[in-house]
């Protein structure tokens, strides 16, 4: 596909099949694709296998609505608004979802090396950690590294002696995800792309991804955004699905657009200290809305008003953060 | 009473003397990685007193920043505000593994004699204990920065004999595939350049020996070496206290409740 096509977010995410391997924009609780997770959970779908340079309030839902069979990262958990991953760690504990843990340096690597085109790349990060530790491969223990699926390496990683410095390495093997979901701040008419502020994993993230799913706020026309070209990330050709959402990353936070929403997050995460809590939740905030502009009409336009960021700081000085 | 004084007992709260104890760590200039919390307040304290060159970098891609206001979380779009750089993960790590970092703050929910920590699971890893977060970037900063800091609550069951699952690179850690403990330099050969230098919990101030094992330095005003010592599963080293840590002084109280964190975000 050459051109990017402009579809509905549930178009967008009806493409994506049962079992295919994801991952997605952002950082922890910052520019999530958040209405195309509650979207993958309106649509059932299953047994997905993500592979994230950290995970957040994004995977967690995605792990209470049962969407997800194996889990290969390096952190969940909810920042200030939650310790950890609430659904995550409940399924985790039960034997329900495989965990595969590495360093973030690690799993970033293995996004470059998919990014680049290359099987794996070396790093000193993380040797001498359990992460590297044999009995810890679950991938390997679950029977899932004898190739067939392709997604899934041979191995784990390999410890490598270079032979022109003579240093340790680990070799981490590349991840070429099924589909990248991102969400960022304005796509030209054509299909460029733009993010403000911190660019977290993104490029690697969308360049390791066999199609991407791009969702904005909002859609410039394409002479605007390439007035400036040194600030944009992705060309069109690179992109296979544009939708226009805005707020679309509510509850996590989006630089120059809105705050994190910790109020939101927080009670979230106090839902999901039991399957029931989880699901009395997305009864409400998932199933109980049609899309995400029913969503948006829940949330209402003055608790919206204050998450909108100060065009001169980047973030909302109208949150209450703290306890004064 | 002048600024500079130390406050009395009383007149600071434990996660206080942790924040000023921690910014003290910080050395005039050194590029310091900071992760989310205590670290936050421990560098923009020490920037505001001892060491006002030092350059803080936090991993979800922001470099030397001079927020106006507290970030809650290293994505926060604070943290870049007048940064030198706005980039990401492979900036930042990149530096990381360049050996560009002198320092990192770093925390975690079990540490062992030899500074290995665990902020994965507590209980068994296969099959899964209690799941905790995982390694963020903490394995990485401890693998590759100078010298790294560990704010810990301090716990008996968190000061252990063997951490339940070693997420953090110590002093002396398993070679693997072996298994076998060696110390750091062993696996890391000539990316060797450091690690944990000290570990700063609610009772007091620990540093490694030339072994790498740790020992305590500074107990915190209000309890006793042995205190500590029956706070750690491990023998604690307490034959070389140096004497007691040095309260927050006025001054550093009121830069962290009026200046640093104004609403009360991760302090009381």
């Amino acid at each position: 596909m050459t051109k990017p096509q402009k579809v509905s977010l549930s178009e967008a995410i009806s493409q994506i099949q049962n079992g295919d391997m994801l991952t997605f924009s952002g950082f922890t609780i910052w520019r999530r694709p958040m209405a195309a997770i509650m979207e993958l959970i309106r649509q059932g779908k299953k047994d997905l296998h993500l592979v994230m340079v950290n995970g957040g309030t994004h995977d967690d839902m995605l792990a209470g609505a049962g969407c997800v069979k194996i889990w290969e990262s390096c952190w969940v958990g909810h920042e200030l608004y939650g310790k950890i991953g609430g659904n995550f760690s409940r399924k985790v504990e039960a034997g329900e979802i495989i965990c595969e843990d590495y360093s973030h340096v690690q799993v970033l690597y293995r996004l470059t090396a998919g990014a680049q085109g290359i099987p794996f790349m070396p790093t000193y990060a993380a040797m001498g950690s359990d992460i590297l530790n044999p009995e810890y491969d679950m991938l390997g223990k679950a029977g899932l590294r004898d190739g067939s699926n392709p997604k899934i390496p041979a191995q784990k990683y390999e410890m490598y002696k270079d032979n022109f410095y003579g240093n340790e390495t680990v070799l981490v093997p590349a991840a070429q995800p099924d589909w990248c979901i991102a969400h960022v701040n304005m796509v030209g008419s054509e299909g460029t792309v733009r993010v403000l502020g911190q660019k977290y994993s993104d490029e690697e993230a969308m360049k390791a991804a066999d199609r991407v799913i791009v969702i904005t706020e909002q859609i410039v026309p394409e002479e605007f955004i390439r007035r400036e070209p040194e600030r944009n990330l992705l060309p069109p050709y690179l992109v296979d699905y544009i939708v226009e959402l805005p707020w679309g990353a509510h509850p996590t936070g989006c630089f120059g657009a809105y705050e994190a929403d910790g109020a939101f997050i927080k009670d979230f995460f106090n839902n999901t200290r039991t399957q029931e809590g989880f699901d009395a939740w997305a009864a409400e905030w998932i199933f109980g809305v049609r899309d995400h502009e029913e969503y948006l009409n829940k949330l209402g336009v003055s608790r919206l008003e204050t998450l909108r960021a100060s065009s001169a700081l980047g973030y909302s000085p109208k949150v209450k953060r703290g306890s004064r | 009473m002048a600024g500079n004084d130390y406050a009395q007992a009383g007149e600071f709260k434990p996660i206080d003397l942790l924040a000023v104890s921690a910014a003290r760590e910080v050395v005039d200039g050194e590029v310091v990685f900071a992760g989310t919390g205590l670290p936050m307040l421990a560098i923009m304290l020490a920037q505001l007193t001892t060491a006002p060159s030092a350059k803080c970098i936090y991993e979800a891609g922001s470099v030397d920043g001079r927020p106006i206001s507290l970030p809650t979380s290293v994505g926060d779009a604070r943290c870049i505000y007048q940064a030198s750089i706005a980039s990401g993960l492979w900036d930042v790590f990149g530096q990381l593994q360049r050996g560009s970092v002198d320092m990192a703050f770093l925390g975690g929910a079990e540490i062992d004699q030899y500074g290995n920590v665990n902020t994965t699971a507590m209980g068994g890893y296969a099959p899964m204990g209690k799941r905790l977060t995982g390694s963020g970037g903490n394995a990485d900063i401890n693998s590759l920065a100078r010298k790294s800091v560990f704010i810990m609550v301090q716990e008996k069951r968190r000061f252990v004999e063997r951490c339940s699952y070693i997420t953090s690179p110590g002093w002396r850690l398993p070679k693997w595939p072996s298994g076998d403990f060696v110390p750091k330099k062993d696996v890391y050969g000539k990316a060797f350049r450091g690690g944990p230098n000290a570990v700063i919990s609610n009772m007091g101030v620990f540093r490694f020996d030339d072994d790498g094992v740790i020992y305590l330095d500074t107990v915190h005003p209000g309890f006793t070496p042995e205190q500590v010592k029956d706070n750690c599963m491990f023998n604690l080293n307490i034959a070389k206290v140096s004497g007691e840590t040095r309260p927050p002084t006025y001054d550093d109280l009121e830069l962290l409740y009026k200046v640093v964190d104004p609403e009360g975000i991760f302090l009381p």
